[in-house]
């Protein structure tokens, strides 16, 4: 019996969102919404959820009647998304402005740009693995997953190598920090300040000597007549942190965590086929992925399963239900990385496929697409192979494991487990 | 000016009409549609241009 095999009846208490048990396994109740509530009034928290795949897939594509900011009259923009980090791209709703920061680095993650930086992803993975081959066993989390993307981002933006560790440590202070709280909260500030410290004069630096790297471009970018402030570009550096590094490294995790416990008979054929390890990132991003919930505003009433959203209302896309819905994809529940009702290749923007399949909604759709959708794509398949080609006959050190949860989906944080023990023959 | 769009090389990556809602709108299929616009002249056809410049899969051509 998988796990979203509960039936919980039509009735749904919205405190169930804050629960722990959702946070565990939120499958349930993502079934619950689809068939019993397809628009979902929760009166508890003033929002609205979708949670059908087409209806997930179309507030998406509807730019028109759903922001990702709230504009009001009288004041400044009210966001979706707050981030400590400071201002950022996507902060700007569906704006023009957007669009323009949007193009400012859109570009640099794909195509030729992106097939450059191809043979620094091979040898990063490659020297994180020497860090711990010998000693037979990895926590995956701490030593692999969370150092292969900072790293390659830390190079994108042109910062020396030898700064590369003091960079993957501020960097998981910072994501602990915004994650759990508390103490860490402390100490990922802490971190936030040193490595604003450390990152200002070389800003000043590239913005009047620029190099090729990605950070000069952002520093020199033009908008509308003039730069970005300090400030700004910090955001942006920021952004790409939490926006690349964090979630590539939760897809990392996850899809060994399911290969491991959901389905060790696939494991066994990734470990065969390293071309596989695309079709399991892919199933990934479907079955479990990073992100499993957008907010969006409405910018006018809108009528949908015969129920109105007033103008202005916060509504919860919940992809990850979308991506298990059966009126969608066969046997929703199942993990399978040899799906042949899911489209395998390389994601778009449209979310339409000439093979005619439907596509995960990991990545979202549409105007605030991920920028990173073919970065984070061969960087984790990349790495995943590496790794799967290093170490020998790979098992779970422990049988069983407490699972995967998501933060609270309020916190903005992402899901994936919190340590991943292996075990490996050299 | 008229913009061609070539369907057998064009996969609806959507780059042009999300970049560019002012000349593009997305079919039904996926494939984008050159819509009305109130731009100027002089501007159509650099946002056009600018389309079929990142356009991943070089579908758009312009005839100016
Ligand atoms: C597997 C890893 C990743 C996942 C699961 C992921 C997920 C997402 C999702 C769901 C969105 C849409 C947000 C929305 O609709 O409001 C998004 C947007 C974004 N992603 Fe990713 N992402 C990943 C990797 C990356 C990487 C590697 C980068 C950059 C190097 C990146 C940069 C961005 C940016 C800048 C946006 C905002 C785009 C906009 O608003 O126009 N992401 N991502
Ligand atoms: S940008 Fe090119 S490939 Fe993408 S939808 Fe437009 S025409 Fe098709």
């Amino acid at each position: 019996m998988s796990e979203a095999d509960v039936d919980l009846g039509p009735e749904i208490d919205p405190r169930v969102f804050d629960s722990i048990d959702f946070q565990k396994n939120p499958f349930p109740v993502y079934r619950q919404l689809r068939d019993h509530h397809p628009i979902y009034h929760d009166r508890f928290h003033n929002r609205w959820v979708l949670s059908r795949y087409w209806d997930v897939d179309g507030a998406f594509q509807d730019n028109g009647s759903y922001d990702r900011a709230m504009y009001k009259a009288d004041g400044p923009y009210e966001f979706g998304s707050r981030h400590i980090f400071g201002p950022n791209i996507l902060e700007y709703g569906n704006s023009d402005e957007h669009r323009r920061l949007r193009n400012i680095v859109a570009g640099q993650f794909v195509g030729q740009k992106l097939q450059d930086f191809i043979p620094m992803i091979h040898q990063i993975s490659e020297e994180v693995i020497d860090r711990f081959i010998d000693a037979s066993e990895v926590e995956l989390v701490s030593q692999f997953a969370s150092q292969v993307p900072i790293r390659v981002i830390s190079n994108m933006l042109g910062l020396p190598r030898e700064d590369e560790d003091m960079f993957v440590t501020w960097y998981q202070h910072l994501i602990a920090g915004l994650g759990f709280g508390g103490e860490h909260l402390m100490r990922g500030l802490n971190a936030r300040n040193e490595m604003w410290d450390y990152i200002d004069p070389i800003i000043k630096k590239r913005s009047v000597d620029p190099g090729e790297d990605l950070l000069s471009r952002i520093c020199t970018a033009e908008l509308a007549g003039s730069r970005m402030s300090a400030e700004e570009i910090k955001g942006f550096v920021a952004l790409l942190l939490a926006a690349g590094g964090d979630t590539t490294e939760k897809a990392i995790a996850n899809m060994w965590y399911h290969l491991m416990y959901t389905r060790p008979d696939q494991m066994v054929l990734a470990l065969e086929n390293e071309d596989l390890w695309e079709n399991v990132f892919t199933e990934m991003m479907r079955y479990d992925p990073v992100v499993h919930a957008q907010f969006r505003f409405t910018t006018r009433e809108i009528e949908i399963h015969e129920d109105v959203i007033p103008e202005r209302a916060g509504v919860i896309l919940y992809l990850g239900a979308g991506n298990r819905d059966e009126r969608a994809f066969d046997n929703p529940d199942t993990f399978d990385i040899l799906r042949t009702d899911l489209h395998m290749g390389r994601e778009n923007r449209s979310g339409r496929y000439k093979d005619g399949k439907n596509g995960h909604l990991g990545f979202g759709i549409g105007q605030h697409f991920c920028m990173g959708y073919a970065m984070a794509r061969q960087e984790s398949a990349i790495a995943c192979s590496k790794l799967a080609a290093r170490i020998k006959d790979p098992r779970p050190k422990n049988s069983t494991h407490p699972g995967i949860s998501s933060p609270s989906i309020d916190s903005g944080g992402f899901r994936s487990p919190e340590d991943l023990w292996i075990e490996f023959n050299r | 000016m008229k913009i061609h769009i070539d369907k057998t090389k064009c996969y609806m990556s959507g780059e042009c009409y999300y970049n560019h809602p002012e000349i593009f709108k997305m079919g039904d299929e996926g494939y984008p549609e050159v819509i009305y616009s109130d731009l100027d002249k002089n501007e159509i056809k650099q946002h056009a241009q600018e389309a079929a410049e990142v356009c991943p899969a070089t579908a758009l051509k312009l005839e100016l």
